[in-house]
C-alpha cells in the first residue's frame, strides 16, 4: 500500500569497518517536491546518497527508489535514478557533448536519441558554446553543470544531487534553483544535499536533518507557518527599542549594530508587527527573515546537541 | 491471475539485465569511451612511435650484423631465421612490458578519478564495463603488435622462415598480450592503487615467464632417478692406449636419468614457449643450429623436455667414427603440442582476472577496497 514513487528509506545503516557512516536514517522524499538533506561535514550525507543511488548495499534497513529496491532490483532502480556525485570526475579527454552521448549510450539510448538528448541538455545547462571543448578545460562550475546534465540524460524519476551548488557562480545558482524547481514541477523527486542553507531555503519544500549518521529532524520548509527569527531595523534605533519594550515584544540586539532580532510565530505575526509599529509612528526601514528557516533549524539542532 | 498481477503492478519489477549480461551496444560504448580517452592522450601516441623506432632499430642492427656474415662466401645459410626470432622475441618482451601498463590502471585509475561510479550507476552491466575495458586495452596492445609487423615481414624476407610461422607467431603474440591485459584488469579491480596493480601484474607475468622455468630447472635433481639403462658402449676392458678402434657392445649401467617429461608443463605457460611452440615443427632438427632460429630451438628444447629420456644411450658410435652403424635409435622429439597446455593455463589466468573484475564491479557493492571512495 506504499505509494510507488519517491524515495523511502527506513532504518538504513551502513558502516565501513568501525566507522558508522550511516547509523540509522529514515527518509521520505515525495514526488513533485524538493527535499533538502542537511547535516554537518561527515554526517553521512554522501554515503546515504550512495546507498540511494544503488552503489552501496545497506547493512540494514530498506530502501525504495521510484518503487524499486536498489539492492534486489538494481537494474530497475538505476534506470529511474539520476545521481550527481559531489566530486565530479570527468573523462577529461572527451568533449562535453561526448560525455553526454557516452552516458546516453550507457543508458541504452540509440545514437540519434543520445545526440539529441545531449544537445538539449547542453542548452539547458548553458554549455552549448563549450559543447565541443574537452571536458578538462571546463571550470569547476561548468563541470558541475555538466554533471547535472549527466544525471538527467535518461530523464530519471528520482534525482539525487550531492552538493550541486558548490563551485557555481551566482548566475548558475539561480539557474540551478530554477531548473530544480522545474524538475519538481514535472513530478520528479529531487533530493539535494548542500551546505549552502540559504540556497536550499529557496529551493526545498522539505528538509531532512542528519547528524552522525542519524535522522535528527524532518521539517517542512515551504509552509510559512514556522516560528523563525526576523531582523528589524528603524531609522531611529532607540525609538524602535522603546516601542518594542512598551508593546511587550521580546527582542535581542544583534551585536553592536542598530538592528534587533525578534522571534515571530509565522508570517502573519510579522505582518501584524510591522503594521502596529508603523501605526505607532516608528520609522521601520526593514523587516526581513534573519537567515533562512533551514539555517535557524540547523543551528537550533546544533545547540540541542551540545 | 498473472494478468491481474500485471494490471495492478504499475511497472515491471524484473531485475533486468544480470551481472554477466552482455550486449554489443554496451560493450562498444565502453570500448569507444576507453579508446577515446587513451588515444587522445599524447603519451600513448608517443609510446607507439618510440616502439616503432626501437623495434625498427633492433631489426636493422640484427639484419646488419647477420648480413655481414651472409656476405661471407663460405656461409650461404639463410639468416632470416635468426633475425626473425630475435625480432619476435624482442617484440614479445616489449609487449610483456607494455601490456600491463595498458590495463592495470583501467579500473582503480577510474575509481581514483571518480569516473568509475559514473559508469556503474548507468544501465551498463559489470561484464560490459570489464570486457569493454579489456577490449580497449587489448586493441591498444594490438596496435603495438601491428606496428611491429613490417619488421617481422622484413625478417621473413631474409629466408628460412615460412609464412605460416609468421601467421601463428602473430596470432599467439596477440592472444598472449590479451591474456596479460586481462590479468592486469583483474588486479586493477582488486587493488586500490594503480602502482600496486601494475606491480602485481608484472610479478604474475614474471612468474610465468621466469620463475616457472627456474623451478623447472631446480626440480631437475628431484626428477632425476637412478635406473638401469642399456648403453651401447665400448667393449669391456678396452684400453684407451690401443691404436685400434674399440668395438661397441651393449652394457647395462646404473645411471641418473632426468625425467623432464614429468615437469615439462612448468615451461608451457611461458609466453615465449607458447609463441615458439605454436609454429610448425621443424622437419630437420640438425638444421636448427645452422639456421640460428632461436624460436625453433626453443620449440625443439621444450618438445625434447616433454619427450623425456631415451630408453637406450649411445656412448660408442662417436668414438669409432661416424661410418659405423649404431643400433641405438635416435631420439625423435614428440609431436605432441606443448602450447595448448601453456596457452590454456594462461587463458585461465586471464579469465580469472575478468571474473574477479566483474565481481568487484557489481553494484550495489558490499565492500570497498581499502582507502577508496566509491565515487
Amino acid at each position: 500500500m506504499t505509494p510507488d514513487g519517491g524515495i523511502r528509506a527506513q532504518g538504513v545503516r551502513r558502516s565501513f569497518g568501525p566507522v558508522h557512516a550511516v547509523a540509522d536514517v529514515d527518509l521520505v522524499a515525495a514526488p513533485g517536491r524538493v527535499t533538502a538533506l542537511i547535516g554537518p561535514n561527515g554526517s553521512g550525507k554522501t554515503t546515504l546518497l550512495l546507498l540511494l543511488a544503488g552503489l552501496l548495499t545497506p547493512d540494514a534497513g530498506t530502501i525504495s527508489v521510484a518503487g524499486a529496491d536498489p539492492v534486489t532490483e538494481s537494474y530497475a532502480a538505476r534506470s529511474r535514478t539520476g545521481w550527481m556525485p559531489d566530486v565530479f570526475g570527468t573523462w577529461d579527454s572527451l568533449t562535453a557533448r561526448e560525455v553526454l552521448t557516452t552516458v546516453g549510450a550507457a543508458y541504452r539510448l540509440d545514437a540519434a536519441a543520445a545526440a539529441a538528448r545531449a544537445a538539449e541538455l547542453l542548452e539547458l545547462v548553458h554549455l552549448s558554446d563549450l559543447a565541443d571543448q574537452p571536458a578538462h578545460v571546463l571550470s569547476r562550475g561548468q563541470k558541475q553543470r555538466l554533471g547535472m546534465a549527466r544525471a538527467l540524460v535518461h530523464d530519471p524519476e528520482v534525482l539525487l544531487l550531492d552538493e550541486p551548488a558548490s563551485g557555481l557562480d551566482p548566475r548558475s545558482r539561480v539557474d540551478l534553483r530554477v531548473l530544480v524547481r522545474q524538475l519538481a514541477a514535472q513530478g520528479k523527486t529531487v533530493l539535494v544535499s548542500s551546505h549552502v542553507l540559504t540556497e536550499l531555503d529557496e529551493m526545498a519544500d522539505d528538509a531532512v536533518f542528519i547528524s552522525r549518521g542519524r535522522t535528527v529532524a524532518t521539517r517542512s520548509v515551504a509552509d510559512g507557518d514556522l516560528p523563525r527569527e526576523w531582523r528589524l531595523t528603524a531609522l531611529e534605533p532607540s525609538a524602535l527599542r522603546r516601542w518594542l519594550e512598551e508593546s511587550g515584544q521580546a527582542y535581542r540586539s544583534e551585536g553592536d549594530g542598530p538592528a534587533v532580532i525578534v522571534e515571530l510565530a509565522d508570517d502573519a505575526a510579522a505582518a501584524a508587527l510591522l503594521r502596529s509599529a508603523v501605526g505607532a509612528g516608528v520609522d521601520v526601514s526593514s523587516l526581513a527573515p534573519a537567515g533562512g528557516v533551514l539555517e535557524q533549524a540547523y543551528l537550533a539542532l546544533e545547540e540541542e546537541r551540545r | 491471475m498473472s494478468v491481474d498481477m500485471q494490471a495492478t503492478a504499475p511497472r515491471p519489477t524484473a531485475p533486468g539485465r544480470g551481472t554477466w549480461s552482455l550486449t554489443w551496444h554496451g560493450l562498444r560504448t565502453v570500448t569507444v569511451l576507453e579508446l577515446r580517452q587513451r588515444v587522445r592522450s599524447t603519451r600513448w601516441k608517443t609510446a607507439l612511435v618510440v616502439w616503432f623506432l626501437v623495434v625498427g632499430l633492433i631489426t636493422l642492427l640484427t639484419t646488419g650484423a647477420f648480413s655481414i656474415l651472409a656476405d661471407d662466401p663460405y656461409n650461404d645459410e639463410p639468416f632470416g631465421g635468426i633475425v626473425y626470432s630475435i625480432v619476435v622475441g624482442f617484440v614479445l618482451f616489449l609487449g610483456l612490458l607494455v601490456a600491463p601498463t595498458l590495463s592495470s590502471g583501467a579500473i582503480n585509475g577510474d575509481r581514483n578519478a571518480g569516473t568509475l561510479a559514473t559508469l556503474q550507476v548507468t544501465l551498463l552491466t559489470p561484464a560490459e564495463i570489464v570486457l569493454g575495458k579489456l577490449a580497449a586495452s587489448w586493441i591498444a596492445a594490438l596496435a603495438f603488435l601491428v606496428a611491429s609487423i613490417p619488421f617481422l615481414a622484413w625478417a621473413l624476407a631474409g629466408g628460412g622462415v615460412s609464412g605460416l610461422a609468421l601467421l601463428t607467431t602473430v596470432l599467439m603474440l596477440a592472444v598472449v598480450l590479451g591474456v596479460v591485459c586481462a590479468i592486469g584488469l583483474g588486479f586493477s579491480a582488486l587493488v586500490g592503487k594503480t602502482s600496486g596493480s601494475a606491480v602485481l601484474t608484472y610479478l604474475t607475468v614474471g612468474g610465468i615467464t621466469a620463475v616457472l622455468p627456474i623451478v623447472f630447472g631446480l626440480l631437475a635433481p628431484v626428477t632425476t632417478t637412478t635406473e638401469e639403462v642399456r648403453v651401447w658402449d665400448v667393449e669391456a676392458g678396452y684400453s684407451w692406449e690401443e691404436t685400434e678402434a674399440p668395438d661397441c657392445e651393449w652394457h647395462t649401467r646404473e645411471l641418473g636419468v632426468w625425467h623432464s617429461e614429468r615437469t615439462w608443463w612448468l615451461l608451457a605457460p611461458n609466453p615465449f614457449v607458447v609463441v615458439a611452440d605454436a609454429q610448425p615443427l621443424t622437419d630437420d632438427p640438425d638444421a636448427l643450429l645452422d639456421d640460428g632460429n632461436m624460436l625453433a630451438m626453443l620449440q625443439y628444447g621444450v618438445r625434447y623436455a616433454r619427450t623425456g629420456p631415451a630408453a637406450e644411450y649411445d656412448w660408442c658410435s662417436d668414438m669409432v667414427g661416424t661410418d659405423s652403424q649404431s643400433p641405438v635409435e635416435e631420439v625423435v622429439v614428440t609431436d605432441q603440442l606443448v602450447w595448448p597446455w601453456g596457452l590454456g593455463f594462461d587463458l585461465l589466468l586471464g579469465a580469472a582476472g575478468v571474473v574477479v573484475a566483474v565481481n568487484r564491479l557489481k553494484v550495489p557493492t558490499a565492500r570497498l577496497p581499502r582507502g577508496t571512495r566509491v565515487a
